[in-house]
């Protein structure tokens, strides 16, 4: 049998040696960027984690049905993690990059608000071929009453099936999810757009004008590079599906924080180091 | 915890693709460096060659960890590589002649990290998963450096920042006409990420067989090679880039070729349909 179809049983239990590694990991990553890089470097470093960590933290939140919501077994959207944080971010990202120019705040709300819009539009057009396409309505397997509406979910729900469709919960989860995922993606960007339009002038011995275009490719590069690491990490943290905040795994979050944290402080400590030396 | 499903069955074993993979791929890497000694571009080609033999090599690292169900599908596995990859790549192009080896060294910390933190801190508890991960961060760093190798004909730094532009017969230095100012990287970083995953997701079941899965590899990398000699026009000489276009189409259509044959000696049937019936008697 396909090896992919197999769930592994990675449980939800946190190893505290691995976490207080990690911390150790992170905080000696930034003693590095310290001594490399102490003033711009550092802060671009910070925001970069804060960044990582809104793309792992976000990811829980999205719907994610994989393969078994194709088939309408299981509620969520018929894909898989990555290429659901990867769309919401890169959405987000893109949306963050086009205000870039009007501040750190509304650039990065804007990125917000272009992921859960990315967002807001797949979980709808799911859920439309889910009800009028496929015939069947939003049930959630996990929860017996959807947390925020309280509508009764037993009833609606084939036997058989883990729950189908998307429930009110997922798609409030679904936008959250995009909101956090494309404001973390921006932050990334503008930190490290900010740091490659001051530095690469002197590095490269050029017009702030003539480095510009390299400052915003390199910038967006990193980033897309760092969201599809957070977002494999958290696929990895969830493994398979998730139905969204109400779901047993969404309390996995504090692995993915750990693990996103040191990822983006990894990666990033790499994209700063560019300009460093 | 987690089962081994399928087990490598005949075929070449994975050191033995994992050696040749890094072996071929940094010697063709560093066959790109003849463009500097003859000062030419001729030789831009062995980049794509490079390209190719990483992702052969990558594609059968992701068959090793996708054996495991990781549950989270295949496309993931090549996400990751060229996300670990890229960054390794573009801070290893500060290293002019050094960049290759470095890259390598830098990707396999980056990756050895990663699989750290999925194997314990996310408690994947997968066997293969800290080398296969490892692996694949060389893979995407190194087959980045050989479609920036094919599409600028180095891969430094400076090279990669800055392009010439040619406006009413004056040549000027620009950092928007380049691989990195152009944005080319981000095409790069798909081309390659598609084709090192789909190779596994497309012929992974019961029916397996190494040496389908591997054409399909080389036939997805030289079809990525196509598109990058395309790109190439605009960076380095007419002759240089159709040398690569012309190369990157002839192997296209020998793995193509090869691929099928594969496809249909182990197919349990085989039907030569036409796409339009001939229908008579209307």
């Amino acid at each position: 049998m396909s090896a992919v179809a197999a769930k592994p049983q990675a449980g939800g239990a946190i190893n505290p040696t691995a976490m207080a590694v990690g911390v150790v990991m992170l905080l000696i990553i930034l003693g590095l960027c310290w001594y490399v890089s102490p003033g711009a470097g550092l802060m671009a470093l910070v925001g970069v984690i804060v960044g990582g960590v809104l793309i792992g933290f976000g990811t829980h939140f999205v719907p994610v049905g994989g393969a078994p919501a194709a088939m309408g077994q299981a509620p969520g959207i018929a894909t898989g993690v990555a290429m659901l944080a990867a769309g919401a971010g890169l959405a987000g990202l893109f949306g963050g990059a086009w205000a870039a120019e009007q501040g750190l705040l509304v650039a990065t709300i804007t990125g917000g608000v272009g992921g859960g819009l990315m967002m807001a539009i797949t979980c709808m057009m799911v859920n439309f071929v889910y009800v009028f396409g496929m015939g069947i309505p939003a049930a959630s397997g996990k929860v017996l009453n959807d947390p925020i509406t309280g509508d009764s979910q037993k009833e609606f729900k084939s036997q058989g099936t883990e729950g189908h469709g998307l429930p009110f919960v997922s798609f409030v989860g679904g936008v959250i999810g995009g909101f956090l995922g494309g404001a973390g993606g921006t932050i990334i960007y503008l930190e490290l757009l900010g740091l490659y339009e001051t530095t690469l002038p002197a590095t490269m011995n050029m017009l702030p004008a003539q480095v510009m275009p390299i400052a915003v490719a390199a910038a967006g590069i990193f980033a897309v590079g760092l969201f599809l690491v957070n977002a494999v990490l958290t696929a990895y943290n969830i493994t398979g599906t998730i139905e969204g905040p109400h779901d047993p795994k969404f309390k996995r979050w504090p692995r993915a924080i750990v693990a996103s944290a040191v990822a983006s402080a990894l990666c990033g400590f790499m994209a700063i180091l560019i300009v460093a030396i | 915890m987690s089962v081994k499903i399928e087990v490598i069955e005949g075929g070449i074993p994975h050191q033995k693709i994992m050696i040749g993979g890094l072996v071929g791929t940094l010697v063709c890497l560093y066959l790109t460096y003849l463009n500097v000694l003859t000062n030419t571009e001729m030789f831009a080609f062995f980049g794509g060659l490079a390209m190719i033999i990483a992702l052969i090599w990558g594609s059968h690292t992701i068959k090793v960890l996708c054996s495991y169900g990781i549950g989270t599908g295949v496309p993931s596995a090549g996400m990751i590589a060229f996300g670990s990859g890229v960054i390794a790549m573009l801070l290893d192009t500060k290293f002019g002649m050094a960049a290759p080896i470095v890259a390598t060294v830098l990707a396999a910390v980056i990756g050895f990290i990663l699989g750290y933190i999925s194997n314990n801190i996310l408690n994947m508890k997968i066997p293969a998963m800290v080398q296969a991960l490892t692996e694949m961060a060389i893979v995407g760093a190194l087959s980045l450096m050989g479609f920036a190798a094919l599409i600028t004909g180095g891969f430094t730094f400076a090279g990669l920042t800055t392009g010439e532009v040619s406006m009413l017969g004056l040549s000027i230095s620009s950092t928007a006409n380049s691989f990195i100012g152009g944005a080319l990287i981000a095409v790069a970083f798909l081309l390659g990420a598609i084709a090192i995953q789909h190779p596994f997701n497309a012929t992974l079941g019961p029916g397996w067989k190494q040496d389908r899965m591997l054409m399909l590899t080389a036939e997805c990398g030289f079809l990525s090679m196509i598109a990058a000699a395309f790109m190439s026009f605009a960076l380095i000489s007419m002759e240089a880039a159709i040398i690569s276009l012309v190369i990157a189409i002839i192997g296209w259509a020998y793995t193509y070729n090869q691929y099928i044959c594969l496809s249909k000696r182990d197919a349990a049937a085989w039907l030569d349909a036409k796409p339009i019936p001939d229908v008579e008697g209307h």
